[in-house]
């Protein structure tokens, strides 16, 4: 287990600069730090240099109208505590509330659960069904793509050299919701999750689900039979089918394949009764 | 329930109490294992030389034991380090110690060891799919065997009106104390000194001194607060290291282990298959046939407790007279098999319990008065021919099963109760002895033990101190000695603490008062009281303050010392109906029946269990809030045996769960609501009749929810744990 | 790269530490640098919770917190003294509902309630305190006391 250094930038030029002063994957940054250290503990760090984040002024919440803009260092019981966010996006309240436990949800951020990728994180798929996008500075300029561009697989991201994820925007709020089954109800890490959320401007669906390889995935074809509304007990059914027959699930040490094949259906009718059920679904 | 406060808590609740992982001395260096990189192999070299060159750094392996501890005889068949052949992942092939734990990991990455890998064997049900019978005996996998009988099985399985066979398994657990096992090592002088978190300072004497081939004169063992046992902590571990490494560098040495360690080296239940059948014949049984695979590790041949001490459980407290019941112990590639919370006696009760539920079920019959049809009472034969002693399963049934009526009057459809027991007997070791001082003031109990949290030394001796000598509880209190200032004590295990040392203080009162009324010039025992401070003694027609009636010699010491030593009667079964191996006699017959009322999810197979309650045939009560404590948490602890825990095992015996993310013991949400009521009357084997409870509590709880939840969806699972995959297959959910 | 000193306050005494390597942990400064051991060392991968110490009144896994990224800061520990009336309240809790048995896990619980206290002041609902002690593990109470404890301090005892 490597020994390291750390620096504490003020700004994220400096940041974006620190991280290039060594070859590549020798520089890491650190926000909250509660995967990053579970790493080290693990012996998987092979970053020499650590990069604190947290002089910088990126524990933001900003709306404009109805869109969020989260800052990427801050802390999930920020964002948990926060009450329009409770309100208008409660796919994502609930799922942030769902990490972990308190004490790691104060240091805990999105940014840094975006960054590690994670293909049974809880917070990925809900981002997904909000169509989230990620804003990145880096030393070429700034840089926003759609989460479901920037996560690829396990510890696999967009981000390249240089670069740091600087907020998570959500364009619209929606009702939505989050579903998961796991063998523990407190501070375990999922076997499935499933996240949906209802487009109103556009009247479509989004199904997205996690506790698949190689990344949390958009079921678009789920989304689709889904329909255009308040969806008929059968269109629920065809979509529960196919979330069952597309979605890549894994079997591991949590759960197998087929058993989170047969879940993802119930899962989905939940979410979607959920989600049809919220004061802000439109007739 | 309010009960007296217990004295150790103030110093926990402000972090001053000292445990094993706390211990701090100046100039220490810390400890680690070179572990063996594969579970089976030929060692063709250990090359250490890299690793002591790195500054500050000492490696002992297997060619330095000689030289540090002499030429004493040595435990040849635990040897401290791997010999030659290499029988389970990440066992020891050195030790190192070095100025910081940083130090100690890279000496250990710095060690280069070559070894020639051989098939590694960690699953039960490949070394013998089927029921090996005779076949076994010369398999050199096997290293224990046992088989008893009484009667003729065959014909009453020939004549019977049903015979049902079923096939149950069950899986390996850790106790998972929160605080891992940790010690600190020196050398003062002639004598190896280690403290040590454990639940028997003596026992890692008498065992740290046999694998060292030292003289048990030259240890001093020395116990800290215990951050949880569990069976865990009941005999050496890594004390015998800490010293060696202590020796060899001339300092003081910590060896901790970290939670990784804890689980991949963890010697605890493993996992079992067993057949069960059971033939019936007018809605009696009439026959019972029980075969036992026990996965038991990298134990030695000879070395096994576990198998014929789990067939008694297995049978269950039902009367059986004919009976076969036979058990291989089976060796595989993993750490030994070592005790847990009633060792094996959860998994052996959730498969009788099962089992005799599912027989009823076959046949009809109402599955709790099938089971009460046959439940022991006193003065029944147990199988191996043992009468039974006072015993109160039935009574705690009877209470359980009108809590389970009114359960499933008022739960909801989809919801499911039931009701499962099982007996325990409480262990006695090899006795115990305490000293007691009684100064002017206040009575002192010196012994050897440390209150490990579950209350038994503190609250537990307190309560029958206090109860023998009438004198009020802030008057006495309880002083921990090390392993050469108290007297013996086998260890806190085995729900055995009450049991010895409660009536080794029995005893020693006794003498007290008798010496104390002769020195009034009375017989008998003199009374005792306080006065304005001061304790008094009366006796006769006399009442004197003890400082007066104490010599001088006494007064300087602070008291009049009184010892007293229980050592447990010694019972036996009927040996002739013993064929193969080692069975055990009881000490005394503890009862318990549990219920629960638990709600299946349909569509997930997710149990989640909405209320439980508690029945304990406990003899008597001696610290109401003590004992409260241990079946809530035995509960507790079942639960997690029962839905969650389950160590997993990679072919080449790796355990692939090897920390607390993914093997999940109960946290707080899981904890239904545990009412808890105590049967008294039967009495055991401790002071005023008092029965071991201790480890009771875990042992009906994997049965009850078994039953519960094939009340709750009908799903019958012959498997532990009852994880919501197993119950959505036995649902055909998949 | 020479690490730059630290300044924290640890119940309420100003400490400043030189030459803390970047890679230590809040939980081994506290317990080896500076001796209080009061805060316990589990699985030092924040699935426990016995390592729970408040960082500026917020609970926080100092297993899985730097030393340094906490420079400046005020931790508070199951040591702090009388003085921090909610710890005080929370032990005194405990210590009635008998809400402790070996004791290992305490320190954690008691410094996770503590802080969710503070968090979220008397109004903290009963599943607010539950939910604020789920990443703390107990293997011997099966928490039922523990329950009891936090149902007395939401019911303003003690």
């Amino acid at each position: 287990m490597a020994a390291f250094d750390l620096v504490v930038p003020e700004t994220a030029e400096e940041a974006i600069a620190a991280l290039q002063t060594l070859g590549p994957g020798e520089a890491a940054p650190i926000a909250g730090g509660t995967d990053l250290l579970h790493d080290v503990e693990e012996g998987r760090l092979l970053a020499r240099r650590i990069i604190s984040l947290r002089r910088l002024p990126w524990r933001t919440l900003d709306w404009n109208g109805n869109a969020l803009t989260i800052g990427s260092t801050l802390p999930l019981r920020a964002l948990e505590d926060d009450r329009q966010v409770r309100e208008r996006y409660p796919g994502l309240y609930e799922a942030v509330r769902n990490v972990g436990s308190v004490a790691l949800r104060h240091r805990a951020t999105l940014g840094g659960n975006l960054v590690r990728s994670a293909p049974s994180s809880d917070l990925i798929p809900v981002l997904l069904t909000l169509d989230a996008e990620v804003d990145l500075v880096g030393p070429h300029g700034d840089r926003r793509v759609p989460v479901d561009r920037f996560v690829q697989a396990s510890r696999r991201t967009d981000l390249r050299t240089g670069e740091l994820v600087r907020s998570i925007r959500l364009p619209e709020a929606r009702p939505s919701a989050f579903f998961w089954q796991r063998v523990r109800p407190s501070n375990d890490i999922s076997q499935i999750v499933l996240a949906v959320a209802f487009a109103p401007a556009e009247r479509s669906w989004r199904v997205a689900v996690g506790g698949v390889t190689p990344r949390p995935t958009l079921l678009a074809e789920a989304a689709t039979a889904l329909g255009a509304g308040r969806p008929s007990p059968d269109a629920v059914r065809r979509a529960a089918e196919s979330a069952s027959a597309r979605a890549p699930f894994m079997t591991d040490r949590r759960a197998s394949e087929e058993y989170r094949r047969r879940l993802v259906g119930t899962l989905l009718e939940r979410a979607v009764a959920s989600t049809v059920g919220t004061a802000g679904f439109p007739a | 329930m309010t009960a007296a406060i217990r004295p150790d808590a103030a110093i926990k609740l402000v972090g001053a109490a000292v445990f094993g992982t706390d211990l701090d001395v100046p100039g220490m260096l810390w400890a680690a294992f070179v572990p063996a990189p594969v579970a089976h192999g030929q060692i063709r070299s250990l090359d250490l030389r890299a690793a002591r060159a790195l500054p500050g750094v000492t490696v002992v392996g297997p060619e330095e034991l000689a030289g540090l501890v002499g030429p004493g005889e040595r435990d040849q068949e635990r040897p401290l380090f791997a010999q030659g052949e290499i029988l389970y992942r990440n066992q020891p092939l050195a030790v190192v110690a070095a100025p910081s734990a940083l130090e100690a990991r890279a000496a250990v990455a710095a060690v280069r060891v070559e070894v020639d890998p051989l098939p590694v064997v960690v699953d039960l049900e490949t070394i013998f799919p089927e029921w090996p019978g005779s076949e076994a005996d010369a398999s050199p996998a096997v290293t224990a065997h046992v088989r008893a009988r009484h009667g003729n099985v065959e014909a009453e399985v020939r004549r019977a009106d049903r015979v049902v066979s079923e096939i149950y398994r069950t899986a390996s657990v850790h106790q998972v104390a929160l605080e891992p096992h940790a010690c600190v090592a020196e050398i003062r002088g002639d004598t190896w000194y280690v403290r040590t978190t454990t639940q028997s300072p003596f026992g890692v004497r008498e065992d740290a001194s046999s694998l060292l081939g030292l003289p048990e004169s030259s240890l001093v063992v020395e116990g800290t607060w215990v951050g949880g046992g569990f069976g865990g902590k009941g005999s050496s571990f890594l004390e015998p290291y800490a010293l060696l490494l202590a020796r060899a560098t001339g300092r003081p040495v910590r060896f901790a282990l970290g939670y990784r360690e804890e689980f991949r080296l963890g010697r605890t239940t493993l996992p079992a298959v067993i057949r069960m059948e059971t033939a019936v014949t007018g809605g009696r049984i009439r026959a019972r046939r029980v075969r036992l695979l026990l996965d038991v590790g990298n134990s030695l041949p000879g070395r096994d407790f576990a198998t014929g001490y789990s067939i008694g459980f297995l049978l269950g407290p039902y009367r059986t007279k004919t009976f076969e019941v036979e058990g291989y112990a089976v060796r595989t590639h993993k750490p030994p098999f070592g005790p847990h919370r009633a060792p094996f006696a959860p998994q052996c009760a959730f498969v009788v319990e099962s089992h005799l539920d599912h027989v009823a079920r076959e046949l009809n019959l109402d599955p709790e008065e099938f089971r009460a049809r046959h439940m022991w009472q006193e003065g029944d034969m147990t199988p191996l021919g043992q009468k039974v002693g006072p015993f109160g399963l039935a009574t705690a049934f009877e209470r359980a099963r009108a809590t389970a009526r009114q359960w499933r009057a008022e739960a909801p459809a989809g919801h499911g109760v039931g009701v499962g027991c099982g007996f325990w007997s409480t262990s006695t070791g090899a006795g115990g002895e305490v000293r007691l001082r009684l100064g002017p003031r206040r009575l002192v109990v010196v012994e050897g033990e440390r209150e490990i949290g579950s209350g038994s030394v503190l609250a537990g001796l307190t309560a029958v101190a206090v109860r023998v000598t009438g004198l009020p509880r802030d008057r006495v209190s309880i002083e921990y000695g090390n392993t050469s200032e108290a007297p013996f004590d086998s260890g806190v295990y085995g729900s055995r603490t009450l049991a010895v040392l409660g009536r080794a203080i029995e005893e020693a009162v006794v003498g007290l008062r008798r010496t104390l009324a002769e020195r009034l010039g009375a017989r008998g025992q003199a009374e005792l009281s306080i006065e304005r401070d001061e304790i008094y003694a009366e006796a006769g027609e006399r009442r004197a303050a003890l400082s007066v009636l104490l010599t001088p010699e006494e007064g300087a010491a602070g008291g009049i010392v009184s010892e007293g030593r229980h050592v447990a009667p010694p019972r036996s079964i009927d040996e002739s109906r013993v064929v193969a191996g080692t069975f055990y006699p009881y000490t005394d017959f503890t009862g318990v029946a549990h219920v629960a009322q638990v709600a299946v999810d349909p569509a997930t197979g997710a149990v989640r269990v909405e209320r439980y309650a508690a029945y304990h045939d406990a003899g008597t009560v001696v610290d109401a809030g003590a004992a409260q404590a241990q079946v809530e948490g035995g509960v507790a602890m079942g639960l997690g045996t029962a839905l969650t825990e389950e160590a997993i095992w990679s072919d080449d015996g790796r355990l692939v769960n090897d920390g607390l993310l993914d093997y999940r013991i109960p946290t707080l949400a899981e904890v239904p609501p545990i009412t808890v009521e105590f049967i008294e009357g039967f009495a055991g084997a401790g002071p005023f009749g008092a029965k071991g409870l201790g480890e009771p509590p875990i042992i009906p709880v994997p049965a009850t929810v078994a039953i519960a939840v094939r009340a709750a969806c009908g799903a019958h699972l012959t498997e532990l744990p009852l994880t919501a995959e197993r119950v959505a297959r036995a649902l055909k959910l998949l | 790269m020479t690490p730059r000193p630290l300044r924290l306050t640890v119940n309420g005494r100003a400490v400043e530490l030189v030459d803390v390597p970047a890679s230590e942990r809040l939980l081994d400064t506290l317990r080896w640098r500076l001796r209080s051991k009061g805060t316990k060392e589990g699985c030092r991968t924040g699935g426990c919770g016995a390592c729970t110490v408040l960082v500026d009144g917020r609970t926080c896994l100092s297993c899985l917190t730097l030393t340094h990224e906490v420079d400046g800061t005020e931790v508070t520990t199951i040591e702090v003294g009388p003085e921090d009336a909610v710890v005080t309240r929370v032990r005194t809790a405990f210590e009635e509902a008998g809400a402790l048995q070996c004791g290992y896990c305490t320190p954690g619980f008691v410094m996770a309630l503590a802080g969710l206290l503070r968090e979220r002041g008397t109004s903290a609902t009963r599943e607010e305190l539950l939910e604020g002690v789920g990443g703390n593990l107990c293997r011997c109470t099966g928490y039922v006391a523990i329950v009891r404890a936090i149902e007395s301090l939401r019911s303003g005892g003690p």
